[in-house]
């Protein structure tokens, strides 16, 4: 009686390989919609709001002045952020900064006898253009998008460059 | 007493707990150092506090920008024991840090790394950086101004990693921004993801721990080197067993094993108790004094306020001050390659030699590491507190 030839695959490798499949299996299906959750926020798009900053015809030349809007959060929350613009005129032309510093985003400040922003966090100073002129900011002062009709400014939640 | 022996029978014959139990307490442990040695079980303790106020904490807390500072506010103002879990759950976080550093150091001096303890080292440096994790995830969950500026700043740093910073930044974020994803995502590495992984390691660490047993110190083994007719000559280091087989039963021969060994039960958890109680004590008295702190709700048009970094922050915070802006990145690097080498340092400081003083290739730059940090810290300190 001729021996039959041994199989290529054996029951044990069989079951070996079945037990690695299962496991492979379960980790594709738990792993791809984990992943995508997790990655989702990346894809959102931030939605574009136009939010009314007030009459800006009595900000001084040469004097940042402080105002404060507030956009909704997010999707899910009703409560709203409030976000510092600060106002800055030079003659007629004017200027729209926000308080988060280019460095680590801590919250910039106007000091009136240095006649520089300053950021309280690691000592960051912009000049009144928004120009980093001292410390470890990487770049200016951000600057919201915005439009004047007339006397009253707009601002877009978003910057003209991305920090 | 005769059933609580009957109870013990059953429950062995079905759970063999018996030689559970003895695994667990009874093992030769190193005499002398034996003070130093307790900085483990402090360690420990210390985090099974910070367990236990952490889940009674999630009976109040809500994790929402809306929320959290509110219910925080609500415990401070309304719940004077609730206020003390608090303040147990902060103090016994931050008396935790130095506690783990000084662990680190005290194995790090001994040599207690080396082979086969290689991997105890290893598990524990990860342990070192979950803890670290979960002080900082831990410091944004009030959403007060400082646990906001704190999470604006921490959530930023990634964002220096070349090429792929922005995306780091905006994968913790949830965004672009701080915002309520930002504090959802935190609150869930907090009390999820870190602790699913710091328990089990803890696990491995003292597995590890009961099946090479307790090195101890350079100290406990000066003169026991013995040879085998007992002739008590130290051989040079080079000839020195890598690992020193001391007994774990009192049949085994005493070849290089530690000059004094006594069991770890209840020997050693005697001195374990003692410290870990007094740090307790000292836990418990700080938290009803001076509790933990809770300023104002966040607020991101603030003009006025200055953050300032908790005190285990510090050393970046300096190291961001000091890093001029062509460098940032190097306030990421120096951390990671800090850890990377702390993970490397058992496979490169392999001699047998364990004496501290015949160390110094590992020494000196450890000691300058340190100081580094040191120094970093007392610069901040003395910066943002006026010192």
């Amino acid at each position: 009686m001729a021996r039959r030839e041994p199989r290529r695959l054996s029951r044990r490798q069989f079951a070996f390989l079945g037990t690695q499949a299962v496991g492979a299996v379960v980790t594709v299906l738990l792993g791809i919609p984990i992943v995508g959750f997790i990655l989702s926020p990346l894809f959102h798009r931030q939605q574009v709001l136009w939010r009314q900053v007030g009459d800006i015809s009595g900000v001084p030349d040469r004097q940042p002045t402080k105002f404060v809007v507030s956009f909704p959060q997010d999707e899910w929350t009703a409560a709203n952020e409030d976000l510092a613009v600060y106002v800055v005129k030079i003659n007629s032309d004017y200027l729209i900064f926000s308080n988060v510093c280019t460095h680590m985003q801590c919250p910039v400040r106007w000091q009136a006898d240095l006649g520089q922003f300053l950021c309280p966090c690691h000592g960051g100073l912009y000049d009144i253009t928004g120009k980093n002129v001292g410390g470890p900011p990487p770049k200016p002062l951000p600057q919201y998008v915005h439009r004047i009709d007339g006397t009253t400014l707009f601002i877009q939640n978003s910057f003209t460059e991305s920090l | 007493m005769g059933w609580l022996a009957a109870v013990y029978d059953w429950l062995d014959e079905r759970a063999a707990i018996r030689s559970l139990v003895r695994k667990g307490l009874y093992e030769a442990v190193p005499v002398r150092g034996a003070w130093f040695y307790t900085l483990g079980s402090a360690t420990l303790v210390l985090i099974l506090l910070q367990l236990v106020t952490g889940i009674f904490l999630t009976l109040l807390y809500v994790p929402s920008v809306t929320e959290a500072w509110a219910s925080l506010n609500y415990l401070k103002q309304h719940d004077a024991f609730g206020s003390i879990v608090r303040g147990i759950h902060l103090w016994s976080a931050y008396i935790l840090l130095f506690v783990i550093g000084l662990h680190m150091v005290r194995t790090f001096f001994s040599g207690s790394y080396k082979r086969p303890r290689e991997l105890n080292w290893v598990t524990g440096v990860g342990l070192f950086v979950l803890v670290l994790g979960m002080a900082i995830t831990g410091a944004f969950l009030p959403w007060d101004q400082a646990a906001y500026w704190t999470a604006v700043v921490v959530t930023n740093i990634p964002a220096y990693t070349p090429f792929i910073g922005s995306f780091i930044r905006a994968l913790w974020r949830g965004g672009d921004f701080v915002g309520p994803i930002t504090l959802s995502r935190t609150f869930g590495i907090h009390v999820w993801l870190i602790p699913a992984i710091l328990f089990p390691l803890i696990g491995a660490h003292l597995a590890l721990l009961r099946k090479h047993g307790e090195f101890g110190s350079y100290i406990n083994y000066r003169g026991a080197y013995r040879s085998r007719e007992g002739v008590d000559v130290p051989p040079p280091p080079a000839q020195r067993p890598i690992e020193p087989p001391y007994p774990a039963v009192p049949t085994d021969e005493l070849w290089a094993a530690p000059l004094e060994t006594e069991d770890f039960f209840p020997f050693q958890t005697f001195k374990d108790g003692l410290v870990s109680i007094a740090l307790v004590i000292v836990v418990f008295l700080l938290a009803v004094a001076i509790g933990a702190p809770l300023e104002a709700m966040a607020d991101p048009s603030t003009t006025t306020y200055t953050p300032v970094p908790e005190w285990f922050f510090l050393p970046l915070d300096e190291l961001l001050l000091l890093v001029p802006q062509q460098l940032i990145p190097l306030v990421l690097v120096l951390p990671t390659g800090g850890v990377l080498l702390l993970l490397a340092l058992p496979f490169i400081d392999r001699g047998p030699e364990r004496n501290p003083f015949e160390r110094p290739a590992v020494m000196v730059p450890g000691a300058f590491a340190v100081l580094f940090v040191v120094i970093l810290t007392l610069l901040g300190s003395g910066r943002l507190f006026n010192l």
